[in-house]
């Protein structure tokens, strides 16, 4: 190989490490803000995804534009999600081991749901763009590089409502000091709320934004849980931006670059080792302080 | 349904069986008890994947089946029997598979059994059958039949109802190569199944001047497949020669779409048949190739007496496919060597299914070869239209052998019975 071409291998694996980085992170961010803010281990996770993906196939269905389909998938999930939160959630907080068996439960029954209100049979949505950029030799897919824009957005617009509004402030406090918060005059119960509606919500959309390149069936969110799970441990529970962006690149972009260089069933299987192996040398997460 | 009903005609008839013949059933004397009850009806297992990674296949597996049984029962059963199916689930695991052979076997005292879907199942049931002493009916294509993988295959009381890959594959590498170029890009499910398929394919490509430019195995249940498709992109291949399976399959190849290469690239796949390719669409699967012995659409006359029951029985837009139409065949083909030989046992299914030409197969003519228990099968190589709006017009025929004989099983003792 010349350089030259050992250069354009090295940015092409860059360009595939980048947007799969920011479509894991896509899928992870719904349960690190749940996980991370309001201590609550939603093993629902994957259900929801799978709920965003099949609302957007029902709009989609019924004739609505893409766009439209996934707003509304996003509403749909962050329906159910106040649902869940107001009936059930809300009474657990204090209680992280009774909400993670909750929370699986929820799963199956959203997932019986799920194959009783669609069927099992396989679905799929046209992708709406298909097709890839030509650029220097590199071809992007025009559809995973708007996704992955699309998911860095979220993660600015997420950063700017914790760092810099009232609001983030609010949720900061509660994290480092529930009691004291509350005492201080926050509304403890609606802010709880408000975190688990958005995670739901971020779910529905990871679902809906990834329908077109998935296979829609009734477990095909859980395909993510396992790795979102990975990701926000490893990236450090409360580390909404830097941690889900480190564990996501650990997580989906090693394993591109790893695949590269030997097989499918060794990276995946080198990249779970590799998370284990950073939990051991830093328990709480890559950037978390002890 | 069908499930909750059978077992509640097995509770009956166990507790039937327990009043009056307790303490012979207790001893386990099933023959004692089959003669006493001359009219009994013949029970067969069936084990089908109804929940689990491959529930969409589950349907047709278990519905070709169904009618077969229907088709025989009203013509008044084998030897005076009426066959009774006991359903069993495999939830796509070969443990539950083993798990539920072995109920079949012992608890409902099946006469023999059909299904499994996968390899890996039907290497699961192996033991089982051969330790219970009774008959596995097999419909899905497989890799063939390697001594390395005996009791699941080799094995005297398995017959396979569906193609290998020197049916499946072999007659149309001549026309791919020639139409498409040289150069194959294999990628498939980390199992069985596709390693060796593709190890089949991989030989007589080279034997015709074609070349492997690489080979991927994707662990099950993976969602992105960056990496994969930019080493495709980069390989140089003519032909991607596809073997994933379940919903691996789709995401691989929606992500192949999203990635625009479906244009710079020549797919061809062994496994998306109707169902997996009416999940697909038309946008994603036109222009994809595809290579079976049997589809909705080929143009046969048992092919359209075939359908118009199965759309009477399970609803006009019901999907049947390859391993459906193999549990058919299985189920007549069961029943012609049960009245051939006028014997319900494991011996006499094996004598009566050794040779036997089922010409009422959807797909045409179907033989069990004797010597390896394999079925001598037609192979088609059907290319997915544009714009396609259902199975009627989903694929179009590219070419046809009928009466396809498969490689010889590469087994330690031939004949097998």
């Amino acid at each position: 190989m010349t350089h030259e071409t050992v250069f354009h291998a090295i940015l092409s694996l860059a360009i595939q490490g980048t947007l799969i980085t920011f479509v894991y992170a896509l899928a992870a961010l719904g349960l690190a803000v749940v996980f991370g803010l309001i201590g609550v281990i939603n093993m629902a996770h994957g259900a929801m995804i799978t709920l965003g993906a099949y609302f957007t196939w029902a709009c989609l269905s019924a004739g609505l534009p893409f766009g439209l389909a996934v707003l509304v998938a996003v509403a749909g999930v962050g329906l159910v999600g106040l649902i869940v939160e107001h009936a059930l959630i809300r009474h657990f907080y204090d209680k992280p081991f009774e909400t993670l068996l909750l929370t699986w439960g929820l799963f199956l029954i959203l997932t019986e749901l799920i194959k009783i209100a669609f069927g099992s049979d396989i679905r799929t949505i046209p992708t709406p763009l298909p097709s890839a950029i030509a650029f220097l030799g590199f071809h992007i897919p025009e559809y995973e590089a708007l996704v992955a824009l699309l998911s860095a957005a979220l993660l600015g617009a997420i950063g700017l409502v914790f760092y810099k509004t009232s609001y983030g402030i609010k949720i900061r406090a509660l994290t480092q000091n529930r009691e004291v918060a509350g005492l201080l005059g926050l509304n403890v119960a609606a802010t709880y709320k408000i975190v688990f509606v958005a995670g739901a919500m971020l779910a529905g959309l990871a679902g809906a934004l990834m329908s077109p390149i998935l296979s829609i069936d009734p477990t095909i969110g859980n395909i993510y849980l396992v790795r979102s799970f990975f990701v926000v441990i490893v990236g450090g529970i409360g580390q909404l931006l830097g941690g889900t962006l480190a564990g996501s690149f650990l997580i989906g972009g090693s394993q591109t670059i790893f695949g590269a260089f030997s097989s499918q069933v060794i990276a995946q299987t080198i990249v779970f080792a590799l998370a284990i192996v950073v939990l051991r040398f830093r328990p709480t997460g890559v950037f978390k302080e002890k | 349904m069908s499930e909750k009903l059978n077992s509640a005609n097995g509770v009956n008839r166990r507790s039937v069986l327990l009043g009056s013949l307790g303490a012979a059933s207790a001893l386990g004397a099933p023959a004692v008890i089959r003669s006493a009850y001359a009219a009994a009806p013949i029970k067969v297992g069936v084990i089908s994947p109804l929940t689990g990674a491959w529930t969409v296949y589950g349907k047709a597996h278990s519905e070709g089946f169904k009618l077969a049984v229907d088709e025989i029962n009203a013509a008044g059963g084998v030897l005076g029997r009426k066959f009774e199916i006991i359903m069993a689930d495999s939830k796509t695991e070969p443990r539950i598979v083993a798990e539920q052979a072995n109920r079949l076997i012992r608890e409902e005292g099946v006469d023999f059994l059909a299904g499994t879907f996968s390899s890996a199942e039907r290497n699961a049931a192996g033991p089982v059958v051969t330790a219970g002493n009774k008959v596995l009916l097999y419909p899905t294509f497989y890799e063939g039949q390697q001594q390395k993988y005996f009791p699941g295959v080799c094995n005297p009381n398995i017959f396979m109802f569906g193609p290998v890959p020197s049916q499946q594959v072999w007659p149309h590498l001549p026309y791919m190569m020639k139409n498409h170029g040289k150069k194959f890009f294999m990628v498939g499910s980390d199992y069985v199944w596709p390693r060796v398929t593709n190890a089949v394919t991989k030989k007589r490509l080279v034997e015709l001047g074609g070349e492997v430019v690489d080979e991927i195995y994707i662990p099950f249940n993976t969602p992105q497949y960056d990496s994969v498709l930019s080493k495709i992109r980069n390989s140089g291949a003519n032909v991607i020669f596809l073997s994933l399976t379940g919903s691996d399959t789709i995401n691989f190849r929606k992500q192949f779409v999203s990635a625009g290469m479906k244009k710079d690239f020549t797919l061809w796949t062994v496994d998306d048949e109707e169902v997996v390719t009416s999940a697909l669409g038309p946008e994603a699967s036109a222009g994809t190739y595809v290579s079976f012995d049997y589809f909705m659409s080929i143009k046969q006359a048992n092919n359209d007496a075939f359908l118009k029951k199965f759309r009477a029985k399970f609803g006009q837009n019901a999907l049947m496919d390859t391993v459906g139409v193999a549990m058919y065949n299985a189920g007549h083909m069961a029943a012609m060597a049960i009245a051939k030989t006028g014997k319900v046992s494991t011996d006499g299914l094996r004598q009566g299914l050794a040779g036997l030409t089922f010409d009422k197969a959807p797909q045409g003519s179907v033989t069990m070869r004797a010597i390896d228990n394999q079925a001598i099968l037609p192979s088609y190589l059907m290319r997915v239209r544009d714009h396609w709006t259902g199975t009627g017009d989903m694929f179009e025929q590219v070419q046809y052998f009928p009466d396809v004989t498969p490689a010889t099983a590469s087994c330690a003792h031939l004949p097998l019975n």
